[in-house]
């Protein structure tokens, strides 16, 4: 029986798993409050998948098929048929409790409730429900429709069951599951922050220029991308957030200690790519 | 969208003058340690360059034409090697010094031409890639510092130079990210194999941090960050547990193992 799965939240990281999931042949359940945002990123994820269809990686009839399976919901009641909720809604432990509280209430006690959190802490938004067994971690990396994998957190609290039957819904979806504690900034955001956080204080303390560290890391150390170019692609207020968060929860581990330039960049909107100022300037091309 | 104010370090327009002036037979004595001078002589005979190791030194000292010191952590190793080198070969050989865990300020202190010396970020797995990272002081000539670039230049590497410091450029960055993924393993956060396989996947590293490790060498990683700890005092240096552990069992690390 194909799987179905319950998406809280339309943004970009909501809509890029509700992508992955309809493609993988399941039915998936997008909710959001506003039925415009659900119907705006609708509309972006049947541009994505055209752009796959004229790139001949999928059909116009697995395409078809997979907008079918898409249902628009603005009724959170609706999600009670859902195998598992995965909720994609915005980084803030609040709301996050808020809804996961109200999901307790709503959905079959068998249903497995996951979150998409990057920095908190897994038993921090279980502890909003009775039965704290079912909540369970899924980081997915942007963007969801295109990066294998998932950090798949499991909190003291989370059932060897519930790990079990998530790592298998994602496997189904094509995910490339691991399982990860719920520590601070799990595998991926823990390690990359090394990667950063070094580059930036070689640069402070002028052993290099960031043009000379990006070229090294990629020239020499084979990387995809510098560890600059990354920061402004990704942004440095969401680097920033992140290194803090870890910083605090690993009771202020100078080795996750937020760069002073980071924070000063940040206060001046220098975020990266998206606003044409990071730790380059760009231009739009002719 | 376009980018701007990106600079790369250019290959000196000289170059092609020098070219010329070069010998016929470019030939390159290596000493250090034995990962580092199998990797160089690869690429070097790979280039056509002779090349020479401790043995066939004294008979071929005339010949040489560059010396490489590719020891990563043993001072005394590293001074007597140079000193060698100083004994043998004209004073006007270009010597490229391993510069990550004694920095080339503090190797000069050893001998008596000092302008000769460059420094570089030899380290396991990296002279695979297209750049290399080189250092100079106050006291290398520039004509010694545009020689060793003009050589790399040849072989197709690109030459990006950085300030005279512990761990350089790159070394001092994946030291760092094997250190980290070694505390994630001791704290249990996940299985060896999945750390790999994350950062591949997530970030697109070239190589999993443990994989990476084990080809650098534990024992290297842990010589870098001690030598950055000690230089800098700072915390974020110390070397995870684990790893330290590692290093000194001198056991094989299999990353595929759930142990």
């Amino acid at each position: 029986m194909a799987l179905s799965i319950g998406i809280v939240g339309a943004g970009t990281m909501g809509t890029g798993i509700a992508h992955y999931a309809a493609l993988h042949k399941c039915t998936v359940a997008l909710y959001d409050i506003n039925d415009e945002v659900i119907r705006r990123n609708i509309e972006r994820m049947n541009f994505e998948m055209k752009k796959s269809v004229d790139k001949s990686k999928i059909s116009e009839e697995e395409m078809k098929q997979a907008m079918q399976r898409i249902k628009k919901r603005t009724n959170i009641n609706d999600l009670d048929t859902c195998d598992i909720i995965i909720e994609a809604v915005l980084e803030d432990v609040r709301v996050k409790k808020d809804l996961f509280k109200k999901l307790d209430q709503v959905t079959h006690h068998t249903t497995i409730l996951a979150t998409t959190t990057s920095s908190i802490p897994i038993a921090a938004i279980a502890s909003a429900t009775k039965k704290p067994e079912r909540v369970i971690g899924t980081h997915f990396f942007r963007p969801a429709y295109s990066v294998k994998l998932v950090e798949v957190v499991k909190s003291i609290a989370t059932s060897d069951d519930v790990v079990r039957q998530t790592t298998d819904a994602l496997k189904q979806i094509g995910k490339k599951p691991i399982i990860v504690k719920d520590s601070p900034g799990f595998i991926v955001n823990r390690i990359s922050s090394l990667f950063f956080s070094e580059a930036v204080k070689l640069m402070q303390e002028g052993i290099s220029s960031v043009e000379t560290i990006d070229l090294l890391a990629k020239k020499s150390g084979g990387f995809k991308r510098g560890p600059f170019e990354q920061m402004d692609l990704t942004g440095n207020d969401i680097h920033l957030a992140l290194t803090k968060s870890l910083f605090e929860q690993t009771s202020f581990n100078p080795r996750f200690a937020p760069a002073f330039l980071q924070k000063q960049m940040t206060e001046l909107g220098q975020f990266g790519k998206n606003v044409k100022k990071g730790f380059y300037t760009y231009e739009d091309s002719l | 969208m376009k980018q701007v104010n990106k600079k790369t370090t250019p290959v000196k327009k000289s170059f092609v003058k020098k070219k010329e002036e070069q010998p016929a037979v470019i030939s390159a004595a290596l000493l250090g340690d034995e990962l580092l001078l199998q990797e160089y002589a690869k690429l070097f005979e790979e280039n056509r360059i002779t090349v020479f190791f401790e043995k066939s030194l004294p008979a071929n000292a005339k010949k040489i034409t560059y010396a490489f010191e590719l020891t990563t952590a043993d001072a005394g190793t590293k001074k007597k090697h140079l000193q060698l080198f100083e004994k043998l070969l004209s004073p006007e050989t270009p010597i490229i010094s391993s510069s990550i865990t004694q920095t080339l300020l503090e190797q000069m202190q050893w001998m008596q031409h000092k302008e000769r010396l460059v420094g570089i970020g030899a380290f396991p797995t990296l002279i695979e890639n297209s750049a290399v990272e080189l250092t100079t002081t106050f006291h290398t000539k520039s004509e010694i510092a545009d020689a060793v670039q003009n050589f790399f230049a040849a072989i197709k590497k690109e030459a990006c130079f950085v300030q005279d410091s512990v761990g350089m450029v790159m070394p001092r960055i994946l030291c760092q990210i094997i250190n980290e993924a070694m505390f994630a393993v001791q704290y249990g956060i996940a299985q060896p194999k999945d750390i790999d396989e994350a950062m591949k996947l997530a970030m697109q590293f070239p190589l999993g941090p443990i994989e990476w490790g084990e080809k650098i060498g534990f024992k290297n990683i842990v010589d870098v960050l001690d030598a950055l700890h000690s230089f800098t005092k700072e915390e974020r240096y110390k070397v995870s547990p684990l790893l330290r552990r590692i290093s000194l069992a001198g056991v094989f690390w299999n990353s595929h193992s759930s142990r």
